[in-house]
Order: structure tokens, then sequence, then C-alpha cells
């Protein structure tokens, strides 16, 4: 079980590299984090659209209503380019943070 | 599906209609349903998928300080009221309602059988079995002080359970919030009510229509009897009403706190309108029914304006909260 503290600060970067590739919307992304990660990590229903509320106020992913498919109307959300600054530099930070953290993980405790 | 609906319905009570609110939950919602269909088409049983969804929601809090709102309402709403229950607070409430509900049904008992008498009066009066002798203003009106005398202290009655409950105005108005936990103990009470108020309501109507069927066939045996059996038929539609009463106000402690129904906060306004139209309507009925006695002796036949009006005005009710579910 992955501790939601933990991970936190790293909810924006999942979804901005699951829209990297393409827009998508609510469902389809939080799927594709429980495949991704194999059903380790499942994205709260409100974590996600905090996310999202959050990234667009910031200017790194814009939202649209899509064409109505099976009858619901979806909103779609794209990465923008500050979005992607943004997402690079995340992963940069998780690196550093990798790195540091690992000097202190020892596995013949 | 529907129990998706509500359970987002429930998070988002407390927050202001605005577009914004309005575009999240219709997401949020979509995104439900989306991961719902899915769960299903995997061989998930109703309430495997609907318990997977729920627990997968998450915390609305987190969404809501993200939109800048606070479930108490924004600035430029002035916050409404609202004041969480507790078990024993809600348990309390149904306690009172029932007893008050017990005195209401008394006090209408109470008037149905002042009507009952007064006719029974009257109708002895008139072919003189009763009053020999007695000078004549006094033997009209004799059997309108009877009736007098029932309706007072059903008056009473009404006055002082309409005070008790005001104390509870809050809860007909939908000022209050439920933890999840009372909610939950409180609705499978209300499935179990319901079931025990099927017979209740069942003998309650069924008393309320075979009532006049004593009339017709009284009137078999002329007119004498059928004035009789009219004050007959008003105590079965007293026992009826009684049964009716007592039934409607356990059910409706129940479906105020849980807001199913016509208490739901949607339907507010159109309960709000029939309440003004029956404080009207009401009243009218009664100053017409005691100028018809008074004025023109017709005591004996202007009690129908009761019944009628009571038809009437459950159509009207009716109409109303069907042009009501229209609207939505």
């Amino acid at each position: 079980m992955i501790s939601s503290d933990v991970i936190r600060g790293y909810n924006d970067t999942m979804i901005l590299y699951l829209l990297l590739d393409g827009d998508s919307y609510g469902y389809e992304i939080s799927r594709n984090i429980r495949e991704i990660t194999g059903g380790r990590y499942i994205m709260k229903e409100t974590t996600l659209y905090s996310a999202f509320t959050r990234l667009e106020k910031h200017g790194f992913i814009t939202s649209y209503y899509g064409n109505a498919t099976q009858g619901k109307r979806r909103t779609y959300y794209s990465v923008t380019d500050a979005g992607r600054t943004y997402y690079r530099s995340k992963c940069e930070e998780w690196e550093l943070t990798k790195d540091v953290v690992n000097h202190f993980i020892r596995r013949d405790v | 599906m529907e129990t998706i609906k509500n359970y987002l319905d429930t998070m988002f009570q407390s927050l202001p209609d605005s577009p914004e609110v309005r575009r999240v939950k219709e997401d949020l919602l979509a995104s439900m349903e989306d991961k719902y269909q899915e769960l299903k088409e995997e061989g998930a049983s109703e309430n495997e998928a609907v318990g997977r969804v729920i627990s997968e929601f998450g915390n609305i809090d987190e969404l809501f300080s993200e939109l800048g709102l606070s479930p108490e309402g924004t600035e430029e709403e002035p916050a409404e009221e609202s004041i969480l229950l507790s078990l024993e607070e809600t348990r309390m409430y149904i306690h009172d309602a029932h007893r008050e509900g017990r005195h209401v049904a008394f006090g209408v008992t109470l008037i149905l059988f002042g009507a009952s008498v007064l006719i029974f009066l009257a109708q002895l009066f008139e072919i003189r079995i009763l009053g020999m002798g007695v000078p004549k203003p006094v033997r009209e009106y004799m059997p309108v002080l009877s009736f007098f005398i029932f309706l007072v202290p059903a008056v009473g009655l009404f006055v002082n359970s309409g005070m008790k409950m005001d104390a509870y105005k809050f809860i007909d108005q939908g000022e209050f919030s439920l933890g999840k936990t009372t909610r939950q103990i409180l609705g499978r009470e209300a499935l179990e009510i319901k079931d025990a108020n099927r017979i209740y309501i069942v003998f309650g109507v069924l008393l309320c229509v075979i009532s006049p069927v004593i009339l017709f066939v009284a009137g078999m045996f002329g007119d004498t009897a059928a004035g009789y059996s009219i004050c007959v038929m008003l105590i079965v539609i007293a026992a009826g009403v009684n049964l009716l009463i007592l039934a409607g106000t356990r059910e409706d402690a129940y479906k105020k706190l849980l807001q199913m129904d016509n208490y739901a906060q949607t339907h507010k306004r159109e309960n709000r309108i029939i309440g003004a139209v029956a404080s009207v309507v009401w009243p009218l009925t009664a100053a017409a029914f005691l100028i018809a006695g008074f004025c023109f002796g017709m005591w004996k036949t202007a009690w129908i304006l009761f019944p009628v009006v009571g038809i009437l005005f459950g159509a009207f009710s009716a109409a109303c909260q069907a042009a009501a579910g229209k609207k939505e």
C-alpha cells in the first residue's frame, strides 16, 4: 500500500505524463494509472479532479468539452507548453529526490 | 447507478450551485459511471461495483479546498445555517413527531365525533324524541353547542402540537445535516416503518372508502335511518383518518430527516406553495361551514364541504408536485 502522503507531490506528474501523448478524460486517466501501476496505485476520484483544477489554474493544462460519446459529454484535457516545462522540472526533481533518499535506504536491516 | 448519483448529491448538498461546481460534479458523475460500467462488465455484482466506486471516491474536502470552496457556502451566498444532528437528537425528533401525530389524530377524532354528535342531536330534536317543551332557540343551538364542546379541545390540541413542533422547524426546512452512520441507521429503520405502515394505510383507506356504503345501506330503510347513518359514517371515517395520520406522521418524520421524496431540497418550494394554499383554503372551508350552519341552518348537509374540499385539495397538491417533477 502506498502512503498517499508520499505520492501526493507526484499525482500531477502522472496526469501530465498521460496527457503527453494525447488528450484524455477523467476516467481514462484514472484507468491508465491503475493499469500502468498494476493496480498498486488507484488514484481517488477527488484527488484526480483536485489535480485537474489545480493544473488548469496554473495553466499547465486546458480543458474542453468533447463530443458526446455514448450519450455522455466528457471534459477532455490537454497539456500546454507550460505544462510540458513543469513536467520536465518535476522529472528532474524526482531524480534528485530518488538519489537523495536512496542514500538512506538499506536492505540488510 | 442511482446509489452513486445519490451519494454524489449528498456530497455536494451543502455547496452553492455555481457553474464551476456543476461542471466538476458532472465530470465526477461521468467518471464514476464509467468505472461502475466497467466493473459490471468485468462481472462484478451491483453491490460490489457500487461499493468499489464509492470507496475509491476519496475525500470531498480535498476537492472543495482546491476549488476554493468551503462546504459552509461562499461569501457571496450567506452561509445557510446547517445543524449537524446526532442520532439521539433524531431519535428525540422522531419521538416528538410521533407523540404530536397522536395528538393531532386525537384532535381530528374529536372534531369528527363532535360533528357526529351534532347531527345525532339535531336528528333527535327534529323528530321530537328529545326536547319536547324546550324553546325553539335552545333546540336549534344545543347541537351546535355540543359540537363546540368537542371542537375547542381539538383546536387546543392542534395549536399546542403546532407550537411544540415549531422547535423543529429547521428540520422541515431542510436546514440540517446528518452524519453518515446516523443516515444509514435511519435509512434502515425507515424501510421497516414503511413495511409496518402498509397495513395501517390499507385499513385506513379501506375504512374511508367503505364508510359511504353505510349511508346507502341505511338509505334503504328510510330518511331517519339515513340521518343516523351519517353519525356512524363519521365515526368510521374518524377511525380511518386516525390510522392514516398515525402512519403518515411516522413515515413523515423519517422522510424529513432523510430528505426523501417530497422533502428533498428541490421540492422545498412546492411544499411552501401547498402549505400557503392550505393555510388559506382550510380556514375558509371552516368559515363557510359555520356560516352555512348558523345563517342557513344547513348543519346536516354543510359537512359535505370538508370531504369535497379535501379531495379538491388533494388533486391540487398532486398537480403541484407533478408540475414540479416535470420542471426537473
